[in-house]
């Protein structure tokens, strides 16, 4: 008999040890004999542009054949098989690079770097899934992406996470968005990239910290079903806001819902949302109009006061960047002197920068510049996305049925055939066992 | 249902591949923690035999201890490299059927869904939004706190106004200027301190209390000194003494002579160069170990050799410091020769493709050897030296290699222009003069150029091109008013400087290496076998003299004191007006 708690353990010690063994490794090159000449470091080739744009055919075409399966076919195997195949090419084979989720950085990054012009390819991979979901909703998260699909097979027994909970840190993704974009803007680096916890797996290789987190994430993913996806993923939620405009909208069935709650206890991501009474209770309208009102005065106040405490994050912020890093090193060690060792990385960037620190100082200087304000943005971006939220949250919205939240819902289809009456229109039960309305 | 056979069998399969998992793990983590004092950045044995090998550089046994140690080293990381990735999809395929096993098994378990009727709906949407927003305070509560805590964990040393800013850089820029006083412009402009002078045009105008030199005159060989090494570096001269290099695989040296009499004063060879391998590399034989020509600032003489071994010597002879830069690699060897500009000692170390990004302009403080700065180059191996020339309102050093010729600023190394103009393999030098800058791209064109852009100037600066009689490895040579250019096969040709017109051609019938040089209003030609011509500088062909030396000569020319030195294969040269013993006017 499988007992939950060792297994549980058993694969907790499996993945730590992976993360252990498969961490990345660095080795110093020879410090003295003839003929070896250290490569210059350098990224890999890049790929052919025929690939590429093989690639963006794909990733196109099966954007298609998940709206297909999700509102035409309503197929769940389908969506699964297409999972496999998109985990399998896009998280394998190409490594989890270009995706998506990593993709407005190269966006922001081109805006702000005339040098760096962005490829045709990463404008596909960025907007495609957008436009597809103001359409059709977040098909790419049903059925495309690879690190949603790989959350997807490791869920074993989903718990319910509390919506009140659900909704709190659904505002996470959007503070990683913001993070992600200074940092892209700055030139620091794509620390959504670089902070992706299931692209190490992809490549069978990564540093200790993210080899953890990834193994957390697929631990948790066994309980709460895709954690990532719901809780931190920034591309998905700019998907969620696509989809709370789209033209379509996954339906659990497109006949009569019979309020038997089946597809509300299917749904693995909290995404079900139960019906709503039409009208306001008189008890409670004026406290809701009244609070509503002073969550709408606070959106500014928080905004304002996001930016100011952003603006104090930039001396932190900015040590992110080897630039920065590199100067303030060399500053402090000319009045607290660390004695290194030979030929170490610390000694070597110590030595880089003495040969010219004018030059490194001015361009730290000009990187502090652009924190200050890409900080000051930062903060109030916290603030702003956080008081929409309360905003929201004090909003009351009317149901008649129980239907997928648009913007939560991933369109997984595993509440299609939970639905009775779904099931009967599909033929694989007779009409007589079909729920009536409770 | 739980004691169905498929679920057990479900369950056990879970089991094993979990139990297989573990056991790759166990090897894997037994492997890593093994491995961990293997590390070469940690070894205390290793730093250890590193230290003592810092305190005694000769010590061969100790080399060769640290090689066998970091050869060990490398062969167990290479195995546990090979063991991770094997062990990698070992844990995926295990795990796969771990997670797909226990999935299905936990569906076999999972009991029916057996829904409650929902009451109280209103009230219960109320609670939930209530409940979500003290959540979400409390989350944005907790965002504040790690941002905070994120501010005060990175304290900051850099300052956080601009003034402050300013006062930090300007501390650098002190320590910048911390150089020592170099000697004059007009001392630079006396002697021959570089390939080619004193601003590697070719041109030496006599001043400062130096004889004339009547142009009509044949010099005669007042003196030779033999050469103890080959080389084919030029000779440079500073106040009464003319230096070259010269070396083998086995030795490279610099040897020093008095201009007067040619008598070696002393010779020092550039060895214990660290971080200099011991193995030398072969260079080829035509090109040798010392092509490029030595420079001097006035304080010190410079030199560099094909192996990448780089030394600054005193005026004494004592060694004032060594660097190695190499390997080089360079398919006809490195030979292009330095250049110094105030404090600055300009290396052009053009080398392999443009794709391998090999190159680089590296600037070197002349009296310490302290990097200033260093510029990645996007070409391949060149041949070409660096000028350095003051033109709108900045100090800027010109380079050449194919297919690029680049700026830079002297003061950090900045990319102020470049042109996209050179083909080939390129070995000629540009030349600056009368607000131009001359450069040849080799066997195909003559060009003139306004260093004056910014960005791209292919095709906005150049002033005019030619394509007739282009050298492919004499440099040109400039009085600012005419341009004399000098093929291998010896056909010197003049052209109006401002608008490229061909004036006149006469083929010398000579072969030809070195590079002309103008002094006095003569054009001195070199020829490979001996013959040492004197042409007119001027708009009509005269050739004022010739005479045969007994010599077989690569090196360029260099003017100083009234004196011409020639640096012959066998023998330093030392030619003045004055007697004819040894010449004989043809």
């Amino acid at each position: 008999m499988l007992r939950p708690l060792k297994f549980i353990g058993a694969l907790g010690v499996m993945l730590f040890v992976a993360m252990m063994v498969c961490a990345e490794q660095r080795f110093p090159p020879p410090d003295f004999e003839s003929g070896y000449r250290i490569p210059s470091a350098s990224t890999p080739a890049a790929r052919q542009p025929w690939l590429q744009y093989a690639d963006a055919g794909v990733l196109l075409a099966a954007l298609g054949v998940a709206v297909w399966l999700i509102y035409k076919k309503r197929s769940r195997r389908g969506l699964y098989w297409l999972s496999l195949f998109s985990l399998a090419y896009f998280g394998f084979y190409r490594k989890g690079c270009v995706c998506p989720i990593g993709s407005p950085q190269n966006i922001v990054y081109g805006l702000f770097n005339p040098d760096y012009a962005v490829p045709v390819t990463v404008l596909v991979f960025c907007f495609a899934p957008i436009v597809v979901a103001l359409f059709a909703g977040r098909a790419f998260c049903a059925g495309v992406c690879p690190q949603g699909a790989l959350q997807d097979f490791m869920l074993v027994k989903p718990v319910a996470v509390p919506l009140w909970l659900e909704h709190a840190l659904s505002v996470i993704p959007y503070l990683f968005l913001g993070a992600g974009l200074i940092f892209a803007g700055t030139g620091t680096g794509f620390v959504i990239c670089r902070y992706d916890p299931f692209v190490p797996f992809f490549r069978l290789s990564g540093g200790m910290f993210i080899l953890t987190a990834g193994a957390v994430f697929l631990l948790a993913g066994m309980f709460v079903g895709r954690p990532y996806c719901r809780f931190l993923c920034p591309y998905g939620g700019l998907l969620r806001l696509a989809s709370l405009a789209s033209k379509w909208r996954v339906r659990v069935t497109p006949e009569a819902c019979t309020q038997c709650r089946l597809c509300e206890l299917s749904c693995p991501f909290g995404a079900m949302r139960q019906p709503a009474p039409a009208g306001p209770d008189p008890e409670w309208l004026g406290a809701e109009r009244k609070r509503l009102g002073w969550l709408l005065a606070l959106l500014p106040v928080l905004v304002v006061a996001g930016a100011w405490a952003g603006s104090k994050l930039s001396p932190a912020a900015a040590q992110l960047d080897p630039a920065v890093a590199l100067a303030e090193r060399y500053t402090r060690q000319q009045t607290h002197p660390v004695q290194y060792g030979l030929m170490t990385p610390e000694a070597l960037s110590l030595q880089r920068a003495a040969a010219n620190p004018a030059e490194i100082l001015a361009a730290a200087a000009g990187l502090r510049r652009r924190f200050d304000l890409a900080c000051a943005l930062f903060g109030g971006w916290i603030g702003l996305v956080i008081g929409l939220k309360l905003v929201a949250l004090s909003v009351r919205q009317n149901r008649t049925d129980y239907e997928p939240d648009r913007g939560a819902c991933v369109a997984c289809a595993r509440c299609f055939t939970a639905c009775p009456n779904e099931r009967v229109r599909l033929g694989l039960m007779p009409a007589a066992e079909g729920a009536a309305p409770l | 249902m739980n004691d169905s056979p498929l679920h057990r069998a479900l369950a056990l399969t879970a089991w094993i591949a979990g139990l297989f998992c573990l056991l790759v793990c166990a090897i894997l983590v037994y492997e890593h923690f093994a491995a961990a004092t293997n590390d070469p950045w940690k070894s205390p044995q290793l730093l250890a035999l590193k230290e003592k090998l810092a305190a005694e550089p000769k010590n061969e046994l100790l080399q060769q201890q640290i090689r066998q140690l970091d050869l060990n080293f490398r062969q167990k990381f290479r195995r546990r490299l090979a063991l991770d990735r094997t062990g990698a999809w070992l844990l995926l395929g295990g795990g796969l059927v771990l997670a797909l096993a226990a999935a299905k098994a936990a569906a076999l378990k999972k009991p029916l869904p057996l829904p409650q009727p929902q009451r109280d709906a209103g009230q219960q949407a109320v609670r939930l939004a209530s409940r979500a927003r003290w959540s979400l305070a409390g989350v944005g509560l907790m965002v504040a706190g790690s941002l905070l805590f994120i501010r005060l964990g990175n304290t900051s040393v850099l300052p956080a106004n601009p003034a402050a800013w300013q006062k930090l850089s300007g501390q650098a820029g002190v320590q910048e200027a911390l150089v020592e006083d170099v000697p004059a412009l007009s001392e630079f402009q006396t002697n021959w301190p570089r390939f080619r002078g004193w601003d590697g045009s070719g041109v030496f105008t006599p001043g400062g209390g130096a004889p004339a030199w009547d142009p009509t005159t044949v010099p005669a060989i007042l003196w030779n000194s033999a050469i103890p090494a080959p080389g084919h570096s030029s000779p440079i001269v500073w106040a009464d003494r003319v230096f070259i290099s010269g070396g083998t695989a086995a030795r490279r040296e610099v040897f020093c002579y008095n201009t007067s009499s040619g008598s070696l004063l002393w010779q020092r060879a550039i060895e214990n160069v660290p971080g200099s391998p011991p193995k030398i590399p072969d260079v080829p034989e035509d090109t040798g170990w010392a092509a490029p020509t030595m420079a001097t600032d006035g304080r010190r003489v410079y030199a560099i050799f094909a192996n990448g071994d780089l030394g600054a010597l005193n005026f004494d002879g004592s060694v004032a410091w060594t660097k190695y830069l190499g390997p080089l690699k360079n398919p006809y060897g490195y030979a292009a020769s330095l250049a110094v500009w105030g404090n600055n000692l300009l290396i052009q170390l053009d080398q392999g493709d443009a794709r391998a990004a090999g190159s680089k302009l590296i600037s070197l403080q002349g009296a310490t050897g302290r990097l200033l700065w260093e510029r990645s180059r996007p070409v391949p191996a060149s041949w070409a030296t660096p000028i350095v020339i003051e033109a709108a309102g900045q100090t800027q050093i010109i380079t050449l290699a194919n297919p690029w010729v680049i700026a830079y600023t002297l003061a950090g190394g900045n990319e102020l222009w470049r042109a996209q103009l050179l083909e080939n393999e390129v070995v000629p030098s540009p030349v600056f003069a009368g607000g131009l800058v001359f450069l040849l791209s080799p066997g195909a064109r003559l060009m003139a150029l306004r260093p004056d852009g910014a960005g791209d100037v292919t095709k906005t600066r150049v002033v005019w091109t030619n394509e007739e009689n282009v050298p492919d490895i004499a440099s040109p040579a400039s009085n600012g008013e005419l341009v004399f250019t000098l093929t291998s096969a010896g056909m010197a040709t003049c052209f109006e400087a401002n608008d490229g017109k061909k004036i006149w051609e006469k083929d010398l019938d000579l072969e030809v290496q070195a590079s002309p040089a103008i002094m006095g209003g003569c054009l001195f030609v070199l020829g490979e076998h001996g013959a040492l011509v004197m042409l007119q500088a001027g708009r009509e062909f005269h050739e004022t003299g010739r005479t045969q030396l007994p010599d077989k000569f690569v090196a360029s020319p260099a003017f100083a004191n009234g004196r011409l030195f020639l640096r012959g294969v066998t023998n330093l040269y030392g030619l003045g007006p004055a007697g004819a013993k040894l010449a004989r006017q043809l």
